[in-house]
């Protein structure tokens, strides 16, 4: 292939990439007649509903990416120690949340543990803030699982904590000063997408009606014209600015040249 | 007084028995080496008294006290591996420090602690490094380092010099072994490598299959081999099978030739065992003699190996090499000369 060609489908790449996004960016300036200016973004960041649900959002990204890791790491961890015949099977249920809608998995949760149930979950604003977080983690697990998993691969995990054993090291020690130190890039990378699925979800929050990022886009969305597109640039911001931490954090780790 | 004792030791992996009835005493501040083919069991006991495999059968003791069911961080036993396995997250000094931070010893008294380790191992600028910027024989001196920190009652090796090459291996084993000796710490080696064991061991433990072969001291494992299977795995042996002429003195025809061992043997046929270097070129008075063609000779510096045929058998010879001697040529029929007590009667 001749290096004219290649540039040819490199351009034809970025513009079928770039250019809805410059037209979304463009329209979301354009809500003053003749002349582009934030008036949009004025209007989203002055409506206090903004505030408090894509406040509420990060509150429950954080939340589920603490509990995806505390549920993550050492299960994967353990699946590679002591139980590796069992990853195809850890694999295949980490994989289910892509196939199951998560409408399918949000109506379970409602049969489940509506108030007429044995574990009343919706029957009070904390319950149900913890099973969305539980749905949120499960819709990120095929990530967060993948993200880790990998990030175990480039570590000898075996060797790692017989040697930290061998030198009086519990489970925990382990976990938390070895494992999780050598894996963090990769945590975060999980966490980061993690990030962006809850900040865009919008199934479940909605069917159990709680104050979430995800519902307020898509109210705004039906309801106004310039705002939504501001909404989706500030979204698409938040996501690239995730990936660009990302990036950070694997550059200022200093032993992740290590020789593995 | 033994200071760590196994006894009867098994391990099953499903139907695969790995380890049978293996017993050892080791004294305070013996250097052991467990010697063997890969699969032979060797790593698996020393998983057992790391802590790291649970015995299907037996017991370990450690000054006393029964360890075979104890976890492994609770052992205080200090471990090497092949892969150096030094956390990549940690600077030397950290990994260096990290059993004693795990027991909660004092920041003063793990910075003390790591430099007079970083010294010992002759690192002492190197704390401030990750390991990915130390070479692996530098590598493997942190870890050994890290393993002595926290004072461990035993110090276990699995085949630390494995992953070296070859110069920094010899090096690295002789400061092992001086480390060891000034320490005064017991430890058990665990190696494929016959020259390393001969070389650092105060016994070697021989295994096959499974089961300890032979426990000896160096000199005996090589000079007095107890089995036809330690004959053969450690040094270069000839076997050759010989036909006794007369049991009572020993003497037997092999290739043709009359050999008088001076020491009574079984009827029927037996196998010697020949070091090639216990060979010498040329008839001598008093000593016993073979007469052979030479096929093969590699000149290998200071050894000349010839390789010849004794009749319908294969004989290696070790010459050293001398500038004042010419060597012989292939197809020369040569005699050798042999002092009967070195050759040695192969049981099974």
């Amino acid at each position: 292939m001749t290096r004219a060609a290649s540039w040819a489908i490199l351009l034809l790449g970025l513009t079928y990439f770039i250019l809805p996004l410059l037209g979304m960016i463009e329209f979301s300036l354009s809500m003053r007649r003749g002349e582009y200016s934030f008036d949009a973004y004025v209007a989203v960041l002055g409506d206090p509903q903004f505030r408090q649900t894509f406040s509420y959002s990060v509150m429950m990204a954080l939340l589920t990416i603490v509990f995806g890791m505390l549920l993550v790491v050492p299960t994967a961890f353990w699946v590679r120690l002591k139980l590796p015949h069992l990853r195809p099977v850890i694999e295949f249920i980490t994989l289910l949340p892509l196939v199951i809608p998560a409408i399918v998995v949000v109506f379970g949760y409602i049969r489940l543990y509506n108030t007429s149930s044995w574990l009343p979950l919706t029957g009070s604003v904390l319950g149900t803030n913890l099973l969305l977080m539980f749905g949120y983690a499960t819709l990120s697990l095929p990530y967060m699982y993948r993200a880790v998993d990998t990030g175990l691969r480039t570590i000898d995990v075996t060797t790692l904590t017989e040697a930290a054993q061998s030198l009086g090291a519990g489970w925990i020690t382990i976990l938390g000063r070895i494992i999780l130190p050598n894996v963090l890039v990769a945590v975060l990378s999980g966490a980061f997408v993690t990030f962006a699925i809850v900040m865009g979800e919008f199934t479940m929050a909605a069917l159990l009606n709680r104050p979430a990022f995800g519902p307020y886009l898509q109210l705004m969305g039906a309801n106004k014209a310039y705002e939504p597109f501001a909404l989706a640039t500030i979204a698409f911001i938040i996501t690239w600015a995730c990936m660009g931490l990302i990036q950070l954090v694997t550059r200022f780790t200093k032993h992740d040249k290590a020789a593995r | 007084m033994t200071f760590l004792t196994i006894s009867r030791l098994e391990k099953s992996f499903g139907a695969n028995r790995v380890v049978k009835d293996f017993n050892l005493e080791v004294e305070k501040g013996e250097f052991i080496s467990l010697l063997g083919p890969s699969g032979c069991g060797k790593t698996t006991v020393l998983r057992m008294v790391a802590g790291f495999e649970l015995p299907s059968a037996g017991r370990i003791t450690i000054a006393g006290k029964d360890v075979s069911r104890l976890r492994p961080n609770h052992r205080n036993i200090g471990m090497v591996f092949q892969a150096y396995a030094l956390f990549p997250n940690l600077t030397v000094a950290q990994n260096v420090g990290f059993g004693l931070k795990v027991k909660g010893a004092p920041a003063r008294e793990i910075a003390a602690r790591v430099a007079e380790m970083l010294a010992l191992i002759g690192l002492p600028e190197m704390g401030e490094r990750y390991p990915y910027q130390l070479s692996g024989g530098q590598q493997q001196r942190v870890a050994l380092a890290r393993a002595l920190a926290p004072k461990p009652q035993v110090l276990l090796l699995d085949e630390p010099l494995s992953a070296l090459d070859a110069k920094v291996r010899v090096s690295l084993r002789n400061e092992i072994r001086a480390i060891q000796r000034e320490l005064g710490i017991t430890t058990i080696f665990v190696t494929h490598d016959q020259e390393e064991a001969l070389s650092m061991s105060d016994r070697i433990v021989v295994m096959h299959q499974g089961v300890a072969d032979q426990v000896g001291t160096p000199f005996d494992i090589y000079n007095r081999p107890a089995t036809r299977f330690v004959a053969g795995f450690v040094g270069t042996l000839n076997t050759l099978t010989a036909q006794v002429i007369d049991p009572a003195s020993g003497h037997v025809r092999v290739g043709g030739s009359d050999l008088v061992l001076g020491r009574a043997l079984p009827g029927g046929e037996v196998v010697l065992g020949l070091r090639p270097e216990m060979l010498r070129l040329g008839a001598e008075p008093g000593m016993a003699s073979l007469t052979g063609t030479i096929t093969e000779l590699d000149f290998l510096g200071s050894v000349i190996r010839l390789r010849l045929d004794l009749g319908d058998q294969r004989l290696a010879v070790d010459l050293f090499n001398t500038t004042r001697a010419t060597p012989p040529r292939v197809g020369d029929s040569v005699t050798l000369a042999l002092d009967p007590a070195d050759a040695l009667v192969i049981g099974a």
